[in-house]
């Protein structure tokens, strides 16, 4: 599988809500759907004056800290300054001086909680008191807003969520900023001094709140791009991976948050296990032959989803051969990009590019070196996506790497179900090097060097 | 969808419907579904057994269905229907009678073996189809006459 055939996974995903998976017993799945089901709306919490609201995570572009922006003479009193964000120009809003609410004047020089919303038009910058968090909710469970809710103007309300016995107001920001000149009819002229409450000290918990809520952009902004779906199986990773990436991007000086899909990718550029994309060299191949079960009948079959160009194929088809030469071996290998399956069964090979234990395994031909057809006979190359259903018969190995990090979560959980169900008692499961299921007590890791699981007793 | 058998159909449907109708054709991307899938109004199946097992759907609206067929009768100085009579029909099961068997040359080629049933036609509206154990890959052919998808669902004998 490839990091950015989103696209793909994306139009997949789809198709399985009405595949027809629940028809075969999974109930935990048909639970889980449901939930996903549910959360269709993501918002960014803050808080204005002690009060909660919410806006539509779409229109956030980032969250930010704003320091020493520039003030504008003869604006409105809600227009804070302008502020210079790595060389565009925005015009920043405090939103509580906005709706005439007392703001806190930060003590000099520290830094504005903010967010900086994407409308239609242009970039906005506006000032909150403080960010709480990325919240999903169900878009049916918005009720319209109550004419008594007379702090903010009714109408700039799009509606109103109750979610963990808190209740939040979602802004409608486009029409706030749509009609700036109508808000300023409606705000009375007071000197804007008299509504700045002496500054109040002791911030200081807002700072793991930050954290958090930069952790939740990054794991969003991962799946918005389609490149990496965070999941028990990987949230590890994701996490030490952020401890990393936020340090070198403030040494750049740059926000932790993802500016675009470069920067997504560039995240998960290191999540790939070892030899992705070419036959295995050594140490990995001894570390797959070493948990290679051992099987008693006469045919061994095994299991490749995710395949890509099927060089993870080939490797495991030497292995399997050396270690079971009187065997019948079977491989089912499958893949949802149709270029890259297409190129399996044949693919070409350079001499630099075949490790010295499977010289054996290729052979010289007029366009370049392919595999041997001992090889190819046993693998059969299927253009499949692993949301559908598989006809795979009982495997007693699936190889299956990097490929449920980049399936949303809940479908993570309905293709873990089915390895459990073709996995065959003695069988074992070989995921990606970032990739655990340690966390989960139907499978034992068997291996120290990779990830190779066995089911539970 | 074994890869080998991807490209038989895929080229059968393009030169039989190039060379039957003496149109354009642009295919559009393959992509795979899963079980139970709407039939647009008209649906030529063929049936597959032998090393392989499985159907191929052939499906389209039933105003697309009309034009194709007039387009094969005018072709052969007949005369063009209006409404899916017993001639449209005929003409539809002709058609994917073409594709299919070339397709089945091609896989016969490559060393695999297997048999068609003869085309059944089903038209209505509302109508599903769901295979049971195998998913379907979709090839899109678009016509000056329309959309045929071409849906293919076969899987390995076990």
């Amino acid at each position: 599988m490839k990091w950015n055939n989103g696209n793909d996974v994306k139009q997949q995903s789809d198709n399985v809500a009405v595949s027809g998976f629940r028809s075969f017993g999974f109930g935990r799945d048909a639970a889980a759907d449901e939930e996903v089901d549910r959360i269709d709306f993501k918002m960014v919490t803050f808080s204005l004056a002690g009060k909660d609201y919410g806006i539509d995570i779409m229109k956030v572009k980032e969250i930010a800290k704003f320091a020493g922006f520039t003030y504008v003479p003869n604006t409105l009193p809600f227009v804070a300054g302008v502020y210079n964000l790595r060389g565009e120009i925005i015009s920043i809003i405090d939103l509580r001086l906005m709706f005439n609410q007392t703001a806190e004047r930060r003590p000099d020089g520290e830094a504005e909680d903010g967010l900086i919303l994407r409308l239609e038009n242009n970039l906005i910058g506006v000032i909150v008191d403080s960010i709480d968090r990325v919240v999903g909710i169900s878009s049916e469970s918005i009720q319209p807003p109550h004419p008594i809710f007379a702090d903010i103007n009714i109408k700039y309300i799009s509606g109103v969520v109750e979610h963990d016995e808190r209740l939040y107001i979602i802004l409608d920001v486009e029409r706030i900023f749509a009609k700036e000149t109508e808000v300023a009819r409606d705000v009375p002229e007071l000197p804007a001094a008299a509504r700045i409450a002496p500054a109040v000290e002791g911030p200081g918990a807002q700072a793991g709140a930050k954290t958090d809520t930069d952790f939740e952009f990054v794991v969003d902004g991962l799946a918005t791009f389609k490149v990496l779906y965070a999941g028990d199986i990987n949230r590890g990773w994701i996490r030490d991976r952020y401890q990393t990436w936020r340090s070198m991007r403030s040494e750049q000086g740059v926000s932790v948050q993802f500016s675009g899909v470069e920067d997504a990718v560039d995240f998960a550029g290191t999540f790939s296990s070892s030899d992705t994309g070419r036959l295995w060299g050594k140490p990995y191949w001894d570390g797959v032959a070493g948990v290679v079960p051992t099987v008693d009948s006469a045919v061994f079959n095994a299991w490749n989803p995710g395949c890509g160009k099927g060089f993870e194929t080939y490797s495991l088809a030497a292995i399997l051969k050396e270690k079971n030469p009187q065997k019948r071996i079977r491989i089912w290998a499958g893949d949802n990009d149709l270029l890259s399956i297409s190129t399996a069964p044949s693919v070409v090979l350079t001499a630099e590019s075949v490790p010295s234990h499977m010289e054996s395994y290729v052979t010289q031909g007029t366009g370049g070196m392919t595999m041997s057809s001992v090889l190819r006979d046993m693998i059969m190359f299927e253009y499949h996506d692993i949301l559908n259903q598989s006809s795979v018969p009982e495997c007693h190995v699936i190889l299956c790497r990097d490929v449920l990090s980049v399936i949303p979560a809940a479908d993570q959980e309905r293709v873990l179900n089915k390895f459990l169900e073709t996995l065959s008692p003695l069988g074992v499961l070989i995921i990606g090097d970032n990739e655990r299921l340690d966390h989960d007590s139907r499978w034992t890791r068997i291996s120290d060097r990779i990830s190779a699981y066995r089911k539970s007793e | 969808m074994r890869v080998e058998y991807i490209n038989p159909f895929v080229e059968a449907a393009y030169s039989v419907l190039k060379e039957v109708l003496g149109t354009e054709v642009h295919r559009g991307e393959l992509y795979l579904k899963s079980t139970s899938m709407p039939v647009l109004g008209v649906a030529a199946l063929v049936g597959l057994a032998g090393d392989v097992e499985g159907r191929v759907l052939f499906d389209m609206t039933k105003d697309t269905a009309i034009k194709v067929a007039s387009t094969m009768l005018e072709s052969m100085e007949m005369e063009p229907i209006t409404t899916l009579n017993e001639m449209g029909r005929a003409s539809i099961t002709e058609l994917a009678n073409m594709i299919t068997g070339q397709a089945v040359t091609k896989l016969h080629n490559l060393g695999f073996k297997f048999d068609l049933t003869p085309p059944a036609i089903f038209s209505g509206d509302n109508m599903e189809i769901s295979d049971s154990g195998v998913e379907a890959l979709i090839v899109p052919m678009e016509l000056p006459q329309g959309k045929i998808e071409i849906n293919v669902a076969v899987r390995e004998r076990g």
